[in-house]
């Protein structure tokens, strides 16, 4: 589940970045990606980048940061790929926002909340036998002291 | 995360902090103030569990051992040309029924991986619903706190790899917390020569907090309860203002007052339900820029951290003049109770990268004036506006820092004064003879029988001479242990002090006639002998008379002419 959520957090990070100017620092390999600059015409501050040289995705490092292993036969492999996702989403930079108020996020709704009101999961064994190392109370891990 | 601003402190008071800090080791200081704390704590309790009574009591089993020899050779001369930066990152664990995400119900203690989900435990397909609690309480801490509200924000995944992390991330606020801006008071405790002081609070944001991870002494692995992961937790983050140990311990122990006069949290550091990052960095007086920043954690109790903390500042003053700043590198320290240090936990810090993004799964955090406006007004009355009260009610910086440490005897000793209570009186007997037997007995203000009422009653019956301080004693200390009436005691054991000199005087002359060879010696001039007839005398009423009145006709009739 965990490989899952990084390869979510790979991606996921993309499309935010487009919604969201003052964080794209933090999508280093996004910063240097001209989004199809021949597509877009810059109309907001984040769209200047654009301009700069397409840098292919450090592959390698993304990898690492997600906790998956990959060979050099699929590095080679995925580099296109993510390209492929990140000019997908260059599209994007077409769309004329010239009147529309920077959003915090993408959905219209807001405040689903919940009230306060405990429920006991009833299917537990469930969960904890789906566990490889449960071994009664607690779930066994590798020994970690380090969390970087 | 936590970012420095410039902040410059006159080098007089930075002066006088530093050297006290560095006199406190030598025991002067610090059992007195300690132990004013903790008598304070035992007054405590929080309505979602029954086993914080002992809170700040644990700590009084720690020794308070002296500093290391080469700390306390520290030349106070020394750390006078350096000031200490620290700045406060704190976890408060919210006392929510449920959990932040999901429904799963939370309980410190629980049977481990009991009170887990597929929503808590990060399963594929699983949607988070925000608890309506979460916000709530974290409107009323940023409130308290004297914030500026988002009334827009919303949640982000800060990505990390730990076993105690389900997901791989947690769910936590990033760049728009829901609160910012604010600032906290206090004043310092009067056996450290007291002081008022503001420090800056740089935001307040929602997240989840991990499962409980322990590691085994002998294992090949380590062991996981996830019970806490989902938990709400707020993490409050303070400007780096504050400049020693001892301004972070109040300041840290001023959060506790806060979170348990708001009741959002119980606010205990033994359970981990209020937790304390603190960055300590040093640099020479007039320098501009900060020195290296050191994180310390695994403090869990005001005087390990105001110990730990004037610890780190003395270790990195020494380094700095010794020529060897280079040796101060950022990392994170621990602290070691036995051995009174701090030590090396981790280096290789600041480059975590969190790939923080917006969550997908959850909407944004919509606030209304209306719905600020409807907490705003129902928030109780905070610790630093009870202070400024009991301070205008004339009651010593003492007595208001005592009662007003904790929430529950600030309600007691408010009732019995609106019970119409003398204000003194009222806090003489708490901070006394009630403070005392809670200690004894391990109680909270709240377990014991006697009421508020029942003590203005007492107060009142004193005052008006009813019956004798000595007897109010006894009566309170039945009270307190069996409940019932000031009134029905007093009548039941005829309490009621003589005060009809007719009654005392028949008393006086019996004693007197009873003693002969006494008497004949007080009137050769052994005078000290009143002593012994007004004792007779007390004892023949029970100790009912009335002492004043007592030793006048006594003395009348000792010396009146044979």
């Amino acid at each position: 589940m965990a490989v899952a959520n990084a390869a979510l957090a790979m991606v996921g990070g993309i499309g935010v970045t487009m919604l969201q100017r003052q964080r794209n620092q933090l999508y280093s390999f996004m910063a240097k990606n001209p989004l199809g600059h021949a597509l877009v015409r810059p109309r907001r501050d984040f769209s200047a980048r654009s301009s700069s040289s397409l840098l292919p995705p450090d592959v390698p490092r993304l990898a690492e940061t997600a906790r998956i292993a990959l060979t050099p036969d699929e590095v080679e492999e995925f580099a296109p790929k993510i390209g492929q996702i990140i000019d997908w989403f260059g599209q994007l930079q077409a769309i004329d926002l010239q009147n529309v108020d920077p959003a915090l996020r993408a959905d219209a709704e807001s405040n689903n909340l919940r009230e306060d009101f405990p429920e006991t999961f009833d299917n537990r064994e469930a969960l904890l036998a789906a566990v490889p190392t449960y071994e009664k109370p607690y779930i066994k891990v590798p020994k970690v002291l380090n969390k970087d | 995360m936590f970012e420095y601003v410039v902040n410059y402190l006159n080098p007089m008071i930075m002066a006088s902090i530093c050297s006290r800090g560095v006199f406190s080791r030598s025991l002067l200081l610090y059992p007195s103030a300690f132990l004013t704390r903790r008598n304070g704590a035992l007054f405590c309790t929080m309505q979602s569990s029954g086993a914080q009574t002992v809170t700040k009591g644990e700590t009084s089993k720690t020794p308070m051992e002296a500093l290391p020899r080469k700390q306390t050779k520290v030349h106070e001369g020394m750390l006078k040309d350096y000031e200490a930066v620290i700045g406060i990152e704190t976890h408060v664990q919210l006392s929510t029924l449920t959990k932040a995400f999901c429904s799963c119900p939370y309980m410190y203690g629980s049977q481990p991986n009991s009170t887990i989900c597929p929503v808590c435990m990060g399963l594929p397909g699983t949607l988070p619903v925000l608890n309506s609690k979460v916000i709530e309480f974290a409107v009323k801490v940023g409130l308290a706190l004297n914030c500026e509200l988002s009334l827009n924000s919303k949640f982000d995944r800060k990505q990390y790899f730990y076993p105690d992390l389900p997901k791989g991330y947690q769910i936590s606020q990033f760049d728009i917390p829901i609160a910012r801006n604010g600032f906290v008071d206090l004043d310092l405790p009067i056996e450290f020569g007291g002081g008022h002081r503001r420090f800056g609070i740089t935001r307040v944001h929602m997240e989840e907090d991990a499962g409980k991870l322990l590691h085994s002494e002998n294992g090949t692995g380590s062991q996981v309860d996830f019970n806490r992961a989902g938990v709400p937790l707020l993490e409050i983050v303070s400007e780096p203002d504050i400049r020693s140990g001892l301004e972070a311990a109040e300041y840290a122990a001023e959060i506790q007052r806060l979170v348990r006069y708001l009741g959002i949290s119980n606010g205990n550091m033994q359970e981990g339900s209020l937790r304390c990052d603190v960055n300590v960095s040093v640099r020479p007086i007039g320098q501009l820029e900060f020195g290296t920043k050191v994180e310390i954690k695994n403090m869990n109790s005001f005087s390990a951290m105001h110990r730990a903390i004037d610890f780190e500042i003395s270790r990195q003053a020494v380094l700095h003049n010794e020529g060897q700043v280079d040796e101060i590198v950022q990392e994170t320290r621990l602290w070691d109770e036995g051995a009174q240090r701090t030590i090396t936990m981790r280096t290789k810090e600041g480059l975590a990268d969190y790939r923080y993004f917006p969550e997908p799964d959850l909407p944004e955090v919509s606030l209304t004036r209306e719905y600020i406006d409807k907490i705003s007004a129902s928030l109780p009355e905070l610790p630093e506006m009870k202070r400024r009260r009991y301070e205008k009610m004339g009651l010593s910086m003492q007595d208001v820092l005592f009662l007003a440490n904790d929430v529950n005897v600030c309600n007691f000793f408010d009732a019995a004064v609106e019970k119409g209570a003398d204000i003194k009186m009222a806090a003489n007997w708490i901070m006394g003879d009630i403070a005392a037997y809670l200690k004894n007995e391990r109680f909270c203000i709240n377990e014991i029988k006697l009421t508020p009422e029942e003590l203005a009653e007492l107060i009142s019956s004193i005052k008006n001479g009813i019956i004798s301080g000595k007897i109010g004693k006894e009566i309170l200390l039945e009270l307190v242990a069996k409940g019932g009436t000031v009134k029905a005691i007093i009548e039941e054991k005829d309490l009621v002090q003589i005060t009809d000199p007719v009654e005392i005087e028949k008393m006086v002359e019996k004693v007197i006639a009873e003693n002969p060879k006494q008497l004949k010696q007080y009137r050769e001039g052994k005078t000290k002998l009143q002593g012994f007839f007004a004792g007779q005398v007390m004892k023949a009423s029970k100790g009912k008379a009335n002492p004043v009145l007592l030793n006048k006709i006594l003395l009348e009739k000792l010396n009146a002419n044979s």
